[in-house]
């Protein structure tokens, strides 16, 4: 159907992250005229993909054709020479700057060494026309709100005069309006003959806006073929869909332990207006799709971050806590999501990484009590299976071995309320099987466990009750028997009864 | 409503913009120079407005140099002792056989040089430039130790009259030296500075040259210190190879006065100008009041400080 | 093979090196230098090395928690001066005096605390807005001229050889005990090089960031009182600009120990040898005749070369 070369293919395209593969043989063709969707999960790869079309990293095996002619090494310069330009999630913007040379940053005319403010106001103006933006060209981006900051980027990429067009979930902070005025804009550039990758996870967009669609699942294509074929509930079986095989613990029935979190209109960072009840002996999933306020929930019961309720009894305590030392006291414990820049110190001992929330309760007379803390290191390193001596930097161990002492360094201090964010995030299989072992283990001792997880399978076979946050509000709870990965796709991308989608 | 305006008038809509945003800051120099005009009318003639504009002069430079590196994320410690290597270089070349000409190209070089070879070591090694330019600080004061180790040297008596004498050619060569920095601003790499101190990242995938942004910010600062110090010998007459140490921490005051911010992308050049101004205008007042010239490292110590906390104690307060 | 994992061991552990450097260079320049191996000069060398070492015993722990103190040259000044003019004349021993010194060379860190932690001014200036601003008041307050000290506590904490060992090096060995101690076998040390190596993950491990850093910063205006105290006794008068030496000694006492100036990494038994070290380097610069110009120099790529060092193994 589609004759005309492909302006970019990327063919058999591999690529991993320190021994992880995150892409495997991975094939996709952009050709002029057509607004090709990627669809995928959190971690399904679509942001490697991009970064491998826009020469901000090398595939490790196979190759990247421009114009039908392979490319040997592909680098951000060479790719927007050749046309390619990609509006980011993360705006490339200078708040002090004006509209006008934000738009021109890096590519302004030029005329006698200096920017060209005439051509450059001449043509930014064309572009703000198309986009939208009314605003004068020279205030300051600072002053703009979100969406239309990203209206800017959008500019900004169009002013380069791309070939290639990829655009990583471009409506996240648009309003209505401004959807419609982009939607109407994709459809003038691929009339121009210009080739868009469309990224986003908002499933009525992409059927009324794009007409082939390549979908990710694990760093695999799952299908690559024409929108007109599918419909919005073949896209989600495609996206998930996995076999959860045998890494899952069997869940015990629920106990109806004491009542652990009992919140009620509390707002943090971009969360807003969120209750919750959850007991202890549960695993309480918090899905969601990316950047949704579910880490920012989670740092707000902490304390780690300002927070506000109408009511929150937080481990039998009142909170909202204002420090991580009273969550600390009331039995609160948080593993964050990127271990290497929150949860651990790098290039301290392991033995170090294990004591540091219980220093200071190993005393004897009145200095730290050496024995006793070897002895602890000895156990947690036991219990975990955490082998080899514990001296070693903590960033000598691998991935799966360094979640296990970012969540062992808690348990001395005996908490009843597990914080976890994404604790199996490029873990292996078989650690992640113990991670879940011992997460079920902990809950039949009486603990309470709230996990933030982008791996919906996790969610689906972990959790006792997963609640799904969308736009910092919670969009569903879902009990044990409503729990399925489709309900949680479908409630994380706006489908069904709460479709909000503006 | 700009789009209807004129080609070039969209640089003239920006800078009025960015006007706009400092008009309290404009009020309270011109009060406070209205003030002093009062106290002191002397200012009103041309050799007091003269003595006046040579004071401000070297700190409006040095301000500048701390400006241009806080603009685009980094700081220097290493400005006093710049200055100073300045005013040794030029106060040890300009009795030679190189003139006066062949002075100040020697202080041109040695200004850009080593701010260049800083800059080089910040960018591609990414060290923090607080660390970097500390241990530059003792390095170049070492230099300018050994080059001229008691005061000495000798500027010829028509530049310190030229420089530093009855008329105004001070404030002349800074108003040549700003619009020197706005055809500088207008060019790609100028507006870079803004786009690297704010957005790094972001700067790079637009195609800025984050490291050479980085490596000529930092160069033409050290060019304007070391003017500065080719300055302060023109008006001392000699080279002292620890003249310039004060004006380490006058050029942080200077541009944190003026609004520009510790992290990087925030305030303009044309604040932190008017912060030298309001700084300069502080310590003559002091002067004439009777102050003691240490009293001038009291105020200093207490003008940084308030003028980084008080917007922080202003956040919190809103926040509460 | 044994040989190798010694050298290798040696290498890793940056205090032994300092220490056998000191050694090789005390036994090279005895051989060389006439009078340098004399118990008199040695025993001169620590006594000098006592001040600097007690002044970057606190900046060995700001440097650890991530920060550094360009203030301690200035407090150091600041005692010496006012411990002379605020010792009351009724109090005999002179311990009045000492005590109120040294709770004003504490107040003075603690400030620098509260600036950096509660107001979020960067350390560096902060404590370097701190050191300019004691030195306009020190002499605004007490004039430019040098103080005559009468403390009798000081004279003989100055003069006192008790069996022999100068009194400073007792105490510079009181301050070593307590800062290993300190560092090692309390709950603040390690909490300290948590909060120096990543203040973030420290943070969320329950460690008080802000009450740490006072810590801190109290201590190492207090130990900058103490040197400043110590030299005056040894000196006998107090002057602007006494301390401004020791600023920069202090930071590189603490550097060549082998303790990273990115925070995080070191400890106080290596700035022991380092400040050792210094001082032996440069009562041999002052034979060979070096200037200050040089010692600057010298110093500058000293900390621009651990720098670089440091920076790297910080980066992988």
């Amino acid at each position: 159907m589609d004759q005309a070369t492909p302006l970019i293919e990327a063919r058999a395209v591999s690529k991993a992250f320190f021994g992880n593969p995150v892409l495997k043989g991975v094939g996709i063709a952009l050709r002029p005229g057509r607004v090709h969707a990627l669809l995928g999960e959190n971690g399904a790869g679509k942001s490697t993909l991009i970064n491998l079309l826009s020469g901000a990293l090398q595939p490790d095996d196979g190759e990247i054709l421009i114009d039908g002619k392979p490319v040997a090494r592909l680098t951000p310069a060479s790719a927007r020479a050749a046309g390619i330009a990609v509006v980011q999630q993360e705006l490339s913007l200078a708040a002090e700057l004006s509209i006008a040379e934000n738009i021109g940053l890096g590519a302004a005319p030029r005329r006698f060494g200096m920017i060209d403010y005439g051509a450059l106001s001449r043509r930014a103006a064309e572009i703000c026309g198309l986009v939208g933006i009314t605003e004068p060209l020279d205030l300051p981006v600072g002053e703009l709100s979100l969406g239309r900051r990203q209206m800017v980027e959008i500019a900004k990429a169009l002013f380069r005069q791309p070939r290639i067009l990829i655009l990583d979930e471009p409506t996240s902070s648009l309003s209505a309006h401004e959807v419609a005025i982009l939607s109407g804009l994709v459809r003038t550039l691929a009339a121009r003959g210009i080739a868009i990758l469309y990224i986003s996870h908002r499933l009525n967009e992409v059927q009324s806006l794009c007409s082939h669609v390549t979908v990710l699942k694990d760093g695999v294509v799952t299908a690559d073929q024409s929108l007109a074929e599918v419909d919005a509930e073949g896209l989600v079986r495609l996206m998930v869909g996995r076999d959860p095989g045998e890494v899952f613990p069997p869940r015990g029935t629920p106990s109806g332990g004491e009542e652990l979190i009992d919140i009620e209109g509390f707002s943090a960072g971009m969360v807003h207006d969120v209750s919750l009840r959850a007991r202890a002996g549960e695993i309480v999933g918090i899905g969601g799709l990316v950047g949704q306020g579910q880490e920012d929930f989670m740092l707000g019961l902490y304390g780690a971050i300002d927070a506000s309720a109408r009511r929150a009894m937080i481990g039998g305590r009142p909170g909202p806590f204002a420090h991580v030392r009273a969550a600390n006291a009331a039995g609160l414990a948080y593993v964050p999501a990127d271990r290497k820049k929150e949860g651990l110190v790098l290039p301290h001992s392991i033995a170090s990484n294990l004591l540091l929330p219980s220093l200071g309760t190993l005393m004897k007379h009145g200095m730290r009590d050496r024995a006793a803390e070897a002895g602890l290191v000895a156990r947690l390193a036991e219990r975990l299976t955490i082998k080899g001596d514990t001296s070693r930097a903590v960033q000598a161990l691998s991935g799966g071995n360094q979640q296990k002492v970012a969540l062992a360094k808690w348990l001395p201090l005996v908490p009843r309320v597990l914080l976890l964010n994404d604790p199996t995030r490029g873990v292996d299989v078989g650690t992640k099987r113990e991670i879940y072992h011992m997460l079920r283990s902990f809950a039949d001792e009486g603990k309470l466990i709230l996990l933030i997880s982008s791996d919906t399978p996790e969610l689906v076979h972990l959790c006792d009750r997963v609640v799904v946050f969308r736009e910092g509000a919670v969009a569903a709870e879902l009990p044990r028997e409503a729990i399925s990965e489709e309900a949680i796709v479908g409630a994380a991308m706006g489908l069904g009864a709460k479709d909000r989608a503006a | 409503m700009s789009m209807a305006e004129g080609m070039g008038s969209l640089y003239f809509a920006i800078q009025r913009r960015r006007n706009r945003g400092l008009v309290g800051l404009y009020l309270v120099v011109g009060a406070f120079l209205v003030v002093y005009a009062f106290m002191f009318p002397g200012l009103l003639t041309i050799g007091g407005f003269s003595k006046f504009s040579q004071n401000w002069f070297p700190l409006a430079l040095v301000t500048m140099a701390q400006a241009l590196l806080m603009l685009n994320g980094g700081i220097s410690l290493a400005i006093g002792p710049l200055v100073s290597l300045g005013a040794v270089v030029a106060a040890l070349t300009m009795e030679g056989p190189a003139g006066v000409l062949g002075g100040l190209v020697a202080v041109v070089i040695v200004g850009l040089g080593i701010g260049a070879i800083t800059g080089a070591i910040v960018a591609y090694m990414r060290l923090p430039a607080i660390i970097v330019t500390l241990a530059g600080s003792f390095i170049i004061t070492g230099i300018a130790l050994i080059l001229l180790p008691r005061p000495g040297g000798f500027v010829p008596d028509w530049l310190s009259q030229l420089l530093a004498g009855h008329t105004p050619v001070a404030f002349g060569i800074l108003i040549l030296v700003v619009i020197g920095w706005k055809l500088f601003l207008a060019t790609p790499l100028g507006t870079g500075i803004y786009a690297v101190g704010d957005n790094p990242v972001g700067a790079f995938r637009s195609g800025v040259p984050v490291e050479r942004v980085r490596i000529v910010s930092f160069a033409l600062s050290g060019l304007l210190a070391a003017l500065a110090g080719l300055f302060v010998a023109a008006q001392t007459g000699s080279g002292d190879p620890v003249i310039g140490n004060p004006f380490t921490l006058n050029s942080i005051a200077g541009a944190v006065l003026g609004g520009v911010g510790f992290l990087g992308g925030k305030g303009a050049m044309r604040g932190a100008i008017c912060g030298s101004l309001l700084l300069s205008v502080m310590i003559n007042v002091m002067f004439f009041i009777g102050f003691p010239p240490v009293a001038q490292y009291v105020a200093q110590g207490v003008i940084i400080v308030g003028a980084v906390a008080i917007p922080e104690f202003a956040r919190r307060w809103r926040k509460a | 093979m044994k040989g190798a994992s010694f050298t290798e061991r040696l290498l890793r552990n940056p205090p032994l090196l300092t220490f056998l450097l000191v050694a090789l260079v005390w036994i090279v320049a005895s051989l060389t230098l006439r009078g340098f191996g004399a118990y008199g000069h040695l025993r001169y060398i620590l006594e000098l090395s006592a001040v600097i070492g007690i002044v970057a015993a606190g900046q060995t722990l700001v440097i650890l928690l991530g920060g550094i103190d360009l203030s301690v040259g200035a407090v150091i000044t600041v005692t010496a001066i006012l411990l002379p003019l605020i010792s009351p004349d009724w109090d005999p021993t002179g311990l009045v005096g000492i005590a109120l010194a040294l709770l004003i060379a504490a107040a003075i860190g603690f400030m620098n605390g509260v600036g950096q932690a509660f107001l979020k001014v960067p350390a560096i200036i902060m404590t370097l807005a701190m050191a300019t601003f004691l030195q306009g008041l020190l002499i605004l307050v007490a004039g430019g001229s040098a103080v005559s000290v009468t403390n009798k506590a000081v004279i003989l904490l100055g003069s006192a050889r008790p069996a022999g060992v100068p009194a400073g090096i007792i105490l510079w060995i009181v301050v070593s005990f307590v800062v290993l101690l300190l560092i090692h076998r309390l709950p603040i040390g390690a909490r300290l090089l948590a909060l120096g190596a990543n203040p973030l993950a420290a943070r969320l491990s329950g460690v008080d960031v802000n009450r740490n850093s006072l810590i801190g910063y109290t201590l190492s205006g207090f130990f900058a009182g103490l040197a400043g105290m110590l030299l005056l006794g040894m000196n006998r008068q107090g002057y602007v600009g006494i301390g401004d030496p020791y600023l920069m000694t202090s930071i590189a006492a603490v550097v060549l120990g082998g303790t990273s100036i990115l925070g995080g990494r070191g400890t106080y038994a290596g700035t022991i040898p380092g400040a050792i070290l210094l001082v032996t380097t440069t009562a041999l610069i002052t034979v060979v005749n070096a200037s200050a110009g040089w010692r600057s120099v010298m110093f500058g790529s000293l900390i621009l070369a651990l720098l670089l060092v440091s920076g790297r193994e910080a980066r992988r």
